[in-house]
């Protein structure tokens, strides 16, 4: 089985609140300066391939868009876990690509890969949380999607995952090839990378493309950013006063307007 | 006294059969630890030599538990006098009438002989005392039928000797007799019975003395007595390395990573395990031992040495030992390998001179890169230090952020100082420390020294990694923080870490980075005792001081903490029964930190009572692990003591005050 | 007939609450855009369940309706294929989809197949200048991402419980029915079956979490704390000592040495907020404190706080939560 996990590399979502921030000219965080790792549930779908690999045998490729420069530790730590080989898309603005215009350039390279059973993605970026890859991705490729699956139940025979949903899982049957998005659950906690695997990752290959190579990505998909705001927090604490009655009821008022309820 | 060719015969027939097997022993021995692997660098001969004196010949740690050092010492110099008669025996054996040369068979040597044989039966009692109604929790788990047979082979090796002794002074009226006040008080008892009956008891006892040494000897080579022969050479081959530094591994040349199997560990390693007494020093020291969990240090040595000799045998005999247990998870499970705090305090007792850390560790390192096994939530520590220069996974905090109300400066911001102040992660990322570190500031200024931080350019001095057994990662920290702190110049370092401090002290000169580091506490000392700063508002608490491990037993420093909050009026300082060489770990060492101690007492707990037991109002550290791990000790017990570090207590004393309220 | 197209997708042929979310959204649109706001209601066996009725009386004037075996729980292809196919008939120039399980997969897809302009996870919808306007989170909360949507049809997929549910305004309907052809043996994925184990939504992901501490005195106090996770539709978290003392599993941990998490809304209960804690929550976006003590330090990280026994406080906000979620 062939698999290709598509991995974003984002800003570390840990960052101390000071040192995040958003650049105007490109509505975009800030990354200069900052950790990059790999998206949370990208490491999610990593595991579920490598797994597959460790129990059926699967080769698995690591693809990326990145700017060549910092994507070192990202396509190394993916290779160092057990991926086989690496495709980078070096693009120096990937960054400030909109989500669509990812999942068609992530398709473009795929579909010059050419050999696929299997695509897995984390089920959305750390960073701007839009779950759209993997459907997009499917619809690119022809290939059937099911996101948020937790863990993969069956690969010899026809491929049943197990999708979370609102109200459970849903079993879901699902044609090769697929498109899957991971999210994450007991059984993929992302293993640690053994150093002699760091060590050997060093010589595995990595492809380095340009997007030259893909043909022309039309962009902008009709959305523009007209403005990314960080909300400023007062950084007291708002106490509700009252008695506990009164309280509860502040409370509920107010997760109401916050659109928590 | 009597003699014949056939007695010398019979007596060299015995010598040379024992001494066969014994050698045999010994050179099965001598072959599994050449099994090991080497070099090992040696400390300096000097140091070796005085450590040879204290350890063997003064007994220092021996003599820490009173009764037990004090029978070891009659029994062990009781020997080396006694030998004078066996000697004396095995020469008159073969050659009548034979005396040692020079200093021939004066009364004098036989009242030092008598005196000993005293002493060592004295000993002997003792020693059962111990085991049969004293029963120290340390001879737990100890081999209770070796222990009886060695002691009854000691007793009777006395018996027998005193014996014939007596009878030699009823028979003969040797010239040495008037010294012998105990002999001759035997022989005084037996001196009424026949003649036949006297001579009888002699050969009886002679012979039976004898052959108990010789059956002795043939014994040595197995077990805990083994440490009669191997003490002497484990203490001559010392380590050159500080107490708090770990070998380095070279990743990229390697071919394992750790150790796995007894091929991997050094031989001096393997001579520690020969070297082991199974006294239970050890086992009575561990903090994770006493709370209740599966580490046993003195396990690491005595189920080393079964495994070594079993599988090493095998080995030796061209095979393998088909069925041995694997060395890692088999011999030492892995609980046990990660209950290791790496505190030290078993290696600070130990008689022998045993390294324990470096074995846990080296096992661990095998776990982490090559098994990539690890507790959980460790694992999420080393993922963090490797993502973002630190192990604090979640910490919302910038490295600057305790800066808030202080005026110090970075280095990147042209700060030019004196110090380099290393914050460390423990003290940058936790809110409870940011107090600790004012205060240091404040009452650095006050004494007018300069110095400036890293700020974001800090990252972790790899401490937790190495000890978690991840040198790899360790290695690239080291070598990124030796970068920045050279690109800087920076020659003297300054911190309030005992754990950075060991690190830069004695773990980076293993990659060049050679610094002048101090401890703050020490700086502090140094600076109120050249009256640059002035403590002068009294602080009216009774204060108790934990040693951090990595400061005390790692690096010898107990003094400087307890010199500072001698010098603020006051204070008055009382001590744990577990302090200074004997402190107990807080629970956060060797990475244990970032691991739930679920099984047994949690460690962080049960030093917490001990600082409630002295009465004390403040429990002082100088550590910003030990800090947080009494902070959340003092929670769960809910003590009325109040964890504080000796700079802020130092603050609070300092007129026009430094001091902010902190902690709490 | 351009406009504003709610895809009104149900399990069990009834309307579901998003759906009436969506048609909110959509008549506050139309307010502005003025183009009017028709639904796909997809389903099967929607004869007999009012749901289109329900649509007109919320002031949807055409219905156009999918009624097909296929169309069951969680069947993404079967209901991409329906509202694709009304979509090609009703040619809207905006199509609002519940981001729900279904609507995750649905959204994206749609969009492609209809060479529109895709936002996902809406939490906010405008008109602003004659423009679509939508907002919506993004860095894991940290900040709130405006965009302006000229591509037609614009696809939007909107955050479930984020917009109102809109009165009724009743109008006269009509209903359309749509022939979507769909062939359940051609559909590339098929769902099995359905697990309804109580959600076993990791820790980790939960958009609510709600965690007890010391403060709650024993195991007992966690059944309030259930309960009101349950109304919120969240996880529930503890600090250390319930985990140590067995009052909950050592799985509920939160903290640095158990989980970290994330969530939208963390109700802390109890918890006195000790550095080991807040290191596994303290990126929560919003964190609400209940505690006795109001010296405890988890204050020092809530946004908000309220002070007294959580015995006295929380019945009566899970009563009041209930009551207007039943709105």
């Amino acid at each position: 089985m062939d698999i290709i996990v598509c991995l974003k590399q984002v800003v570390d979502p840990e960052l101390p609140a000071r040192d995040f921030a958003i650049d105007p000219a490109t509505r975009r965080q800030v990354r200069e300066g900052r950790p990059l790792v790999l998206s949370t549930y990208d490491e999610n779908a990593l595991e579920v391939a490598l797994q597959m690999k460790d129990h059926q045998g699967a080769k698995v490729t690591a693809l990326t868009i990145a700017p060549q420069a910092t994507v070192g530790d990202t396509v190394r730590l993916a290779l160092a876990m057990g991926a086989d080989e690496a495709v980078v898309i070096d693009d120096p603005r990937s960054p400030e690509l909109s989500g669509p215009a990812r999942a068609r350039m992530l398709a473009a390279v795929i579909r010059k890969i050419g050999r696929y059973d299997l695509v897995l993605t984390g089920c959305e970026s750390a960073d701007l949380v839009e779950r759209l890859i993997a459907p997009l991705l499917a619809e690119e490729l022809g290939a059937a999607c099911v996101t948020f699956v937790a863990r993969i139940d069956a690969a010899d025979g026809p491929l049943v995952v197990r999708r979370q949903a609102d109200e459970g899982y849903h079993v879901v049957e699902a044609r090769l090839p697929a498109v899957l998005s991971v999210t994450s659950d007991e059984a993929n906690r992302p293993r640690l990378p053994k150093v002699k695997d760091i060590v050997t990752a060093k010589r595995k290959p990595v492809q380095i493309w340009t997007p030259g190579d893909l043909g022309s990505m039309a962009d902008d998909g009709g959305v523009e950013v007209r403005d990314v705001a960080i909300p400023q927090r007062t950084g007291k604490c708002e106490f509700l006063t009252g008695d506990p009655a009164q309280q509860a009821e502040a409370l509920a008022l107010r997760l109401r307007e916050l659109k928590l309820l | 006294m009597e003699s014949s060719w056939l007695r010398a015969l019979v007596v060299l027939a015995l010598v040379v059969v024992a001494g066969a097997i014994f050698t045999r022993k010994l050179l099965l021995v001598y072959r599994l630890i050449r099994l090991g692997a080497g070099p090992v660098p040696l400390a300096p001969p000097g140091e070796r030599l005085r450590d040879l004196v204290a350890q063997v010949l003064g007994h220092r740690k021996v003599l820490r538990r009173p009764l037990a050092g004090v029978l070891h010492l009659f029994i062990f110099w009781g020997f080396l006098v006694l030998l004078t008669t066996i000697i004396q025996a095995m020469g008159e054996a073969f050659s009548p009438g034979w005396t040692l040369p020079v200093i021939g068979q004066p009364p004098l040597l036989a009242a030092l002989q008598d005196l000993f044989i005293a002493l060592v039966l004295i000993g002997v009692g003792m020693a059962l005392w111990m085991r049969l109604v004293s029963r120290p929790r340390r001879l737990e788990g100890q081999d209770r039928r070796g222990a009886y047979l060695i002691l009854g082979f000691i007793g009777g090796i006395m018996i027998t000797l005193l014996l014939s002794r007596a009878g030699q002074i009823v028979l003969e009226s040797p010239a040495w007799a008037p010294g012998a006040a105990l002999s001759g008080f035997v022989a005084g008892a037996i001196a009424g019975a026949p003649r036949a009956v006297v001579r009888g008891v002699f050969e009886v006892a002679w012979w039976g003395h004898l052959l108990i040494i010789l059956i002795f000897l043939t014994w040595i080579p197995e077990g805990k007595h083994l440490h009669l022969i191997t003490l002497v050479p484990n203490i001559l081959l010392k380590k050159a390395r500080p107490r708090g530094a770990l070998a380095p591994i070279d990743i990229e040349q390697a071919e394992h990573l750790g150790i796995s199997s007894i091929e991997h560990s050094t031989w001096k390693d393997m001579l520690d395990a020969f070297a082991c007494m199974e006294c239970g020093r050890c086992v009575e020291v561990c903090p994770a031992n006493a709370t209740g969990k599966e580490l046993d240090p003195r396990r690491l040595h005595t189920d080393l040495r079964t495994h070594l000799t079993r599988v090493g045998s095998a080995r030796l005999a061209g095979g393998e030992a088909a069925d041995a247990p694997a060395l890692v998870g088999g011999v030492f499970s892995e609980a046990f390998l990660w209950q290791c705090l790496t505190c030290g305090a078993c290696v600070e007792e130990c008689p022998a001179a045993n390294d324990h850390i470096d074995k846990i560790v080296g096992m661990r390192r095998h776990l982490v890169m090559e098994e990539a096994r690890v507790p959980d939530t460790m694992g999420d520590a080393l993922r963090s230090l490797e993502a973002r220069g630190h192990p604090f996974r979640g910490a919302g905090l910038s490295r600057t952020a305790w800066t808030a109300g202080v005026e110090v400066k970075t280095l990147a911001d042209g700060g030019r100082a004196e110090w380099l102040l290393w914050v460390g992660c423990a003290s940058a990322l936790n809110e409870r420390n940011h107090g600790s570190l004012r205060a240091l500031v404040r009452v650095l200024q006050r004494a007018g020294v300069e110095a400036a931080i890293l700020g974001d350019e800090e990252a972790c001095t790899g401490d937790p990694a190495r000890r978690m057994g991840n040198e790899y990662l360790f290695q690239q920290l080291a070598q990124q923080n030796i970068e920045t702190l050279n690109r800087y110049g920076v020659r003297k370092i300054l911190t309030a870490c005992p754990h950075c401090y060991n690190t830069f002290k004695n773990e980076y000169p293993q990659f060049g980075g050679q610094y002048e580091v101090w401890h703050h506490t020490q700086l502090l000392a140094r600076l109120v005792e050249e009256r640059r700063l002035a403590p002068s508002e009294a602080v009216p608490l009774t204060v108790t001081f934990h040693d951090p491990c990595y400061l005390g037993r790692h690096n010898g420093e107990y003094d400087a903490p307890r010199r500072v909050l001698a010098a603020i009026p006051g204070v008055r300082t009382v001590e744990m029964a577990q302090c200074r060489e004997r402190g107990f770990c807080c629970g956060a060492g060797g990475g244990l930190y970032w691991v739930e101690d679920r099984v047994g007492q949690r460690i962080n707990h049960v030093r917490t009572d001990h600082a409630t037991a002295t009465g004390a109002q403040v429990v002082a550290t100088a550590c910003p692990f030990c800090m947080l791990m009494l902070e959340d000790g003092v929670a769960a017990r809910e003590a009325k003591i109040r964890p504080m570090d000796v700079a802020e207590l130092l603050g609070r004393s300092l007129a026009g005050g430094s001091a902010e309220r902190s902690g709490g | 007939m351009p406009g504003i197209l709610v895809v009104a997708a149900t399990a069990e042929g009834a309307l579901s609450r998003s759906s009436l979310e969506l048609v909110g959204g959509a008549r506050a649109l139309d307010a502005s855009l003025g183009s009017g706001v028709s639904a796909a209601l997809l389903g099967h066996g929607l004869g007999s369940t009012g749901a289109a009725e329900a649509l007109h009386q919320h002031g949807v004037a055409t219905v156009y309706r999918v009624d097909h075996p296929a169309l069951t729980a969680g069947q993404s292809d079967a209901y991409l294929a329906a509202a694709e196919q009304v979509a090609r008939t009703a040619k809207p120039d905006v199509v609002l989809v519940g981001a729900d399980t279904v609507g995750r997969e649905v959204a994206p897809r749609l969009a492609h197949r209809l060479a529109g302009a895709l936002v996902t996870e809406c939490t906010e919808l405008a008109v602003e200048g004659g423009a679509v306007v939508v907002r919506r989170q993004a860095y894991g909360g940290r900040a709130l991402a405006t965009l302006v949507v000229r591509g037609r049809p614009a696809v939007l997929s909107v955050k479930p419980r984020s917009l109102d549910a809109p009165e009724p305004a009743p109008v006269a309907g009509s209903v359309v029915d749509v022939d979507a052809q769909i062939d359940p043996n051609a559909l590339p994925t098929r769902v099995r079956e359905v697990l309804r184990e109580k959600s076993e939504v990791g820790l980790e992901d939960a958009q609510v979490v709600v965690s007890g501490g010391r403060g709650l005195g024993g195991p007992d106090g966690f059944k309030m704390i259930e309960e009101l996770a349950a109304m919120l539709g969240g996880a529930v978290g503890s600090s250390r000592p319930p985990a140590d003392a067995g009052w909950v599993p050592i799985s509920w941990q939160i903290g640095q040495t158990g989980k970290t998490v994330r969530p939208a809304l963390y109700v802390a209960v109890g918890i006195s907020g000790a550095t080991q804690h807040v290191a596994g929550m303290a990126g929560s976006r919003t964190i609400v404190a209940i505690n006795r003590d109001p010296e405890a330090p988890i204050f020092g990280v809530a946004h908000l706080g309220l002070v007294g026994d959580y015995r006295e406080i929380i019945p009566p906000l899970i009563a009041r939560i209930k009551e207007l979620k039943a709105r």
